[in-house]
């Protein structure tokens, strides 16, 4: 940066530091917190906004789009789709991605940082949470973020009349169809809300039910996307779920929908919208 | 010289004359659609290395390599099949290869990240190929009768499928990757792909050419061309060995491409037939060109958007196809 | 010593015996083999070229079995025409001649003077020279036909055996074909044909009738008790009467 030396020790010292510094790069950059991040999951990009590091996101999947910063974001295709020359041409210096993903060795083998994290329970979002805090600089966000959650969670459990608690569930995550089960986060977040999951726990977080065991086991509430509900009736025997016939249905709009069935951040906001749900459901006569 | 010899010649060159050219405008190829003023920029500043070294031109090639495999491998599943709609993926390489990425993807899920993801994958799909094909040579007990060969290729493809979407259902997160490796993508390709893919070509090319004899008696029916003194059953075994590592290779890069393999000896039988010394590395050039095509046209159509290369190889070859029915329609 | 011997050849297909205890001696000279549809002509021609896994009996080329002579070594000494045609027409005449040169090159050899000697022969002898550059999808059924009867002839094999070799052959051709495998017949080669026309196959030099996978007779051309056999084979539906000197097979309609 600076024009020529004026001695020969100088340069020597100015040598010295240049080669200290490439050396000790690697380290350096390793423990200097990221500034520019690519997201490629969606409720990772959330869990980035929600520990106060929004503005570092130099792109992020197609599928982000919230909060609304990041809708103006390159948006650099699928987990399994991504553009690999766009992504390096952002020059981040962190990828976040799901594990398991192709793109993510590809991404090494060109010297990018990658980073890989699960979504798949609450325990994730609360470990992805922390260690994003963390990794970003400020920790105490981090546990802030996971704390409102947990708030959140709390108050729209405690808001679930006492007439719905105990009552068996089915939300429907796919119209083959896949349901959440009780180890999944939005089956947790079922289960913190006093429901009981048709779905037993040893089927895996989301199984891809026969449309007889729904029908078998007689949910007093399915839930799932409005769509979705709209055909449930028409299906073979389902006429027949007492759910159905009684309107104890939870139909969410698609935008609702979306919020449920992300792991991130707005977890809280998926129970409460579960929860206004149930109040609503007790609140018509059986 | 006389006229097929010419325009074999004329194919040859015309080949050769593509490739180069679409190998330099795949260079340009790139985020902002095709633009050379942005190559320019681009070689000029810090980034060329990287985006232009380092992820366009191993892609580049790394297409044209695979599709040269693909095109290899059509030209002897035809020759193999004496059908001209046979194609490479008929003797279960495909499911083979497709079973072997859903379960390494599915013990990547169930376990965790791990030594799986990466290049597990691409040696997963080679080594699933391989395997669809000599499960389908075991069942065929040997490759000696083709009818024989292609029903047992079709029931290993169908039974593996099955197997395939069961691990699928019961592993969910593997069944995206499944999709995107049965669509085919040229996204993923590096250095070190090109350089199997270079290998293997370099390798299997010459070999294949050296059946080319066989390839061309078995015109003459399987019992002529035994009459005339050829081992066939060890030959033929050969062929499928063949077959089955250069559709490997392709498919553990680029996952399953569809039509190139199909399409490629087609269009140089109709541009310039000839015996089969020749229209193994025809079909090997042609199907490069294709699959170089497509990658293109993927970056640059949409951007900054990329399609899937898969859909446009389907898109292509399907038209052609139509056209090719309408042609023998009204002649 | 016959050239070519077939010894109580028993041949079955898909569990069906087709060839029942055939005895056969094939010396130099035009043989065809007649008889009525399904009798298992073109199964004995197959056996004969070892073809065909054999139940019983054994087929001797030059007083040896077929099995302890190589494969290369039975196809530079007998070559097979088969009855089925072409799968494919990309290959020019001369590259489809050219192959019958495989038992003497093998899949890596490259042709000598004498291959090309040969091939030139061979397509002068059937009357294709004309467009040995041409694509066989060009070429009517005839045409192909005689291409594919050089290729046999490329071979350069004292054993010729012809799977209906007329096929697609219109009349002045067929003439033409006769009059080379009586020459080839008279140049001391082993020339067997399956004929089902009648007359073409009493132009022969000998003839084997087979009938329900036996031989029914087998005898010179002008053998009154090959004729007689003949008649009966063929339900009386034919009788064989003189001309010049030769004999003609003519439909009996009363």
């Amino acid at each position: 940066m600076s024009s020529q030396p004026r001695s020969s020790c100088r340069s020597r010292r100015r040598l010295g530091r240049a080669l200290t510094a490439w050396l000790l790069a690697p380290a350096l950059a390793a423990a200097a917190p990221p500034q520019r991040i690519v997201s490629l999951v969606p409720g990772l990009t959330e869990s980035v906004c929600a520990v106060g590091a929004c503005a570092r996101l130099v792109g992020v999947d197609r599928h982000s789009n919230w909060p609304a910063e990041v809708v103006a974001l390159p948006r650099l295709g699928g987990l399994d789709d991504a553009q690999v020359e766009r992504i390096a041409a952002l020059k981040p210096d962190l990828v976040l991605a799901a594990p398991g993903a192709r793109v993510v060795q590809r991404l090494q083998a060109l010297g990018l940082n990658v980073d890989t994290l699960h979504t798949r329970s609450h325990q994730d979002v609360r470990h992805n949470l922390l260690w994003l805090a963390q990794r970003l600089g400020d920790p105490a966000l981090g546990r802030k973020a996971w704390a409102a959650i947990e708030t959140q969670m709390a108050a729209a459990s405690a808001s679930v009349p006492a007439a719905m608690r105990g009552r068996s569930v089915y939300f429907e995550v796919e119209a083959s169809p896949y349901a959440a089960g009780p180890g999944s986060f939005i089956g947790q977040t079922l289960a913190q809300l006093g429901l009981r999951n048709i779905v037993p726990e040893a089927l895996g977080p989301f199984p891809k039910l026969s449309p007889e065991f729904v029908v078998r086991a007689q949910p007093d509430i399915v839930m799932a996307e409005a769509r979705q509900v709209q055909d449930m009736p028409r299906r073979p025997g389902w006429a027949s779920l007492t759910a159905l016939q009684r309107q104890q249905l939870c139909a969410f709009q698609s935008a609702d929908y979306e919020v449920l069935v992300r792991p991130g951040p707005r977890m809280g906001l998926a129970a409460q919208q579960l929860a206004d749900c149930l109040a609503r459901l007790a609140g018509e006569p059986r | 010289m006389s006229a097929p010899a010419a325009r074999r010649r004329r194919l040859a060159f015309g080949l050769a004359l593509a490739s180069l050219l679409l190998l330099c405008a795949g260079l340009a190829a790139g985020g902002e659609g095709w633009s050379p003023a942005a190559l320019g920029e681009l070689l000029r500043g810090p980034d060329a290395g990287l985006i232009v070294g380092q992820i366009r031109a191993p892609r580049s090639l790394g297409a044209w390599l695979a599709g040269g495999l693909l095109g290899l491998a059509g030209a002897l599943a035809q020759g193999l099949f004496r059908n001209p709609l046979a194609d490479p993926f008929l003797l279960g390489s495909a499911s083979g290869a497709s079973l072997a990425v859903v379960v390494v993807l599915a013990a990547g899920a169930l376990g965790g990240h791990g030594p799986w993801s990466g290049v597990g994958l691409v040696a997963a799909a080679f080594m699933g190929a391989l395997g669809g094909v000599l499960l389908t040579l075991l069942l065929a007990r040997g490759a000696q009768h083709t009818l024989r060969l292609l029903l047992a290729g079709v029931v290993v493809g169908v039974v593996l499928s099955g197997l395939s979407d069961l691990l699928t259902l019961a592993v969910p997160e593997a069944l995206r990757g499944r999709q995107v490796f049965m669509l085919g993508s040229t996204g993923f390709l590096g250095w070190d792909g090109c350089l199997l893919l270079g290998a293997g070509l370099a390798l299997l090319l010459p070999l294949a050419q050296r059946l080319s004899r066989l390839l061309d008696a078995l015109v003459l029916g399987e019992d002529s061309a035994r009459s005339l003194g050829l081992p066939l059953p060890q030959l033929q075994l050969l062929l499928v060995g063949l077959l089955a590592a250069a559709t490997g290779l392709a498919v553990s890069q680029t996952g399953l491409v569809a039509f190139v393999g199909l399409a490629a000896p087609h269009l140089v039988r109709r541009i310039a037939p000839g015996p089969h010394a020749y229209l193994l590395a025809a079909s090997a050039a042609t199907g490069a060109v294709l699959l170089l095509a497509a990658d293109v046209a993927a970056r640059t159509l949409i951007a900054p958007q990329e399609l899937p290369v898969g859909v446009l190889t389907a898109v292509f070859g399907g038209a052609y196809l139509l056209w090719l029915l309408n042609r023998q329609r009204g002649a | 010593m016959a050239t070519l011997q077939a010894v109580s050849l028993q041949v079955a297909l898909g569990g069906r015996a087709v060839l029942r205890d055939v005895s056969l001696e094939l010396r130099p000279g035009w043989t065809a083999v007649v008889g009525p549809n399904g009798a298992g002509k073109s199964t004995l021609l197959r056996a004969l070229a070892g073809l065909l896994p054999l139940r019983g009996g054994q087929v001797l080329l030059q007083g040896r079995p077929l099995r302890e002579w190589s494969a290369v070594q039975r196809a530079r000494k007998m070559a097979w025409l088969a009855q089925q045609g072409l799968q494919g027409g990309e290959l020019t005449v001369r590259e489809l001649v050219e192959l019958g040169r495989l038992p003497h090159l093998g899949l890596f050899g490259t042709p000598g003077p004498q291959d090309r000697w040969q091939v030139e022969q061979a397509m002068q002898d059937t009357e294709c020279g004309a467009w040995a550059e041409r694509r066989l999808e060009q070429l009517s059924g005839g045409e192909r036909q005689r291409c594919l009867l050089a290729r046999a002839l490329a071979v350069g094999a004292p054993v010729l055996l012809l799977d209906e070799p007329t096929t697609h052959l219109d009349p002045p051709h067929q003439v033409s074909l006769v009059r080379l495998l009586r020459r080839l017949g008279g140049q001391g080669r082993t020339v067997v044909s399956v004929l089902h026309d009648l007359p073409l196959a009493l132009q022969a030099d000998r003839l084997v009738v087979l009938r329900d996978g036996q031989v029914a007779a087998c005898g010179a051309h002008d053998d009154a008790a090959l004729h007689a056999a003949l008649r009966q084979v063929f339900d009386h539906a034919l009788r064989i009467e003189r001309a010049g000197s030769r004999f003609v097979a003519l439909p009996d309609l009363d």
